[in-house]
């Protein structure tokens, strides 16, 4: 009884720590996240091989964007997710830690294009990267994420207003 | 040096296509950042040590890459893809590798 006491003392700053401050920084980034996106939207992202609505002669030539993100998890996630290990189903707070992983890493490699003066990226290839051992002895959970790309410069789309219905043969 | 992820460049024409080249590189943080990545695992947040470890060895990769494109005589790698794959904890290899091309702008 005095154990599990003594062990309640240790985890339970932690846990409130985590529930307090590790909701906050994810609260926080998702914002971030949300608020980057929306200022990109026009932007043309695909992952098909070939150049969709490519200017021809290109400007510039075609150049690879590649960007990689690494999100902690934290201590509530680690712990939620022993549990859920006993139960099983789905890992929410790690969906949620690696969702956010990977819209950074595409947001960074639009911003890298952007930056680069490019106005689309095509063959967007995201993947994890196993960082913290997970095949070792030593499990820390974290989302490492890498993501590449080729921007290049493509005919700005003509805006799709909702009101007007776009016939099949009309598409150029 | 023109890099793509696609197997053709949009303007301009493959002629010589010279073979794979490669890079790779084992990289790792002092301790000092593996122990402050323990901290923030408490509390969430990027790990910024992390993520520039990934970007030092994605830049290491990528040179060494582009030194064998240019030793064959390549103006442009093609198709290039990352690898990474797990060593120990805290430490990580980046492995890029494409496919070396002469490229000419098409007409």
């Amino acid at each position: 009884m005095e154990i599990l006491i003594q062990l309640l003392i240790i985890v339970a700053p932690l846990v409130i720590c985590g529930l307090i401050i590790g909701r906050y920084n994810e609260k926080k980034h998702f914002a971030n996240v949300n608020e980057r996106e929306s200022a990109y939207e026009g932007f043309l992202t695909s992952q098909l091989k070939s150049y969709p609505g490519a200017v021809l002669p290109a400007p510039a030539p075609p150049t690879v964007v590649v960007a990689e993100v690494v999100i902690a998890s934290d201590y509530l996630k680690s712990f939620l997710s022993g549990w859920r290990k006993i139960f099983g189903g789905e890992m929410k707070s790690f969906t949620t830690m690696q969702e956010r992983a990977k819209r950074e890493v595409i947001l960074r490699l639009i911003e890298q294009a952007h930056a680069g003066g490019f106005n689309a990226v095509c063959n967007v290839r995201v993947e994890g990267v196993d960082l913290g051992g997970n095949t070792s002895r030593q499990k820390v959970p974290m989302a490492a994420v890498i993501g590449s790309g080729t921007a290049y410069h493509a005919h700005k789309a003509p805006p799709v207003s909702p009101a007007s219905p776009v016939s099949p043969g009309s598409v150029a | 040096m023109i890099i793509t992820n696609t197997e053709t460049v949009a303007g301009h024409q493959i002629t010589k296509v010279l073979g794979l080249v490669q890079g790779n590189t084992v990289r790792a943080k002092h301790a000092g950042r593996d122990i402050a990545a323990g901290f923030k695992n408490l509390v969430g947040g990027e790990l910024r040590g992390y993520t520039e470890l990934l970007t030092e060895s994605r830049r290491e990769a990528v040179q060494r890459m582009i030194a064998q494109a240019q030793q064959l005589g390549a103006n442009a790698i093609v198709n290039i893809r990352f690898t990474t794959s797990a060593v120990t904890s805290g430490a990580s290899e980046m492995y890029a590798y494409g496919t070396a091309v002469v490229l000419q702008p098409s007409a």
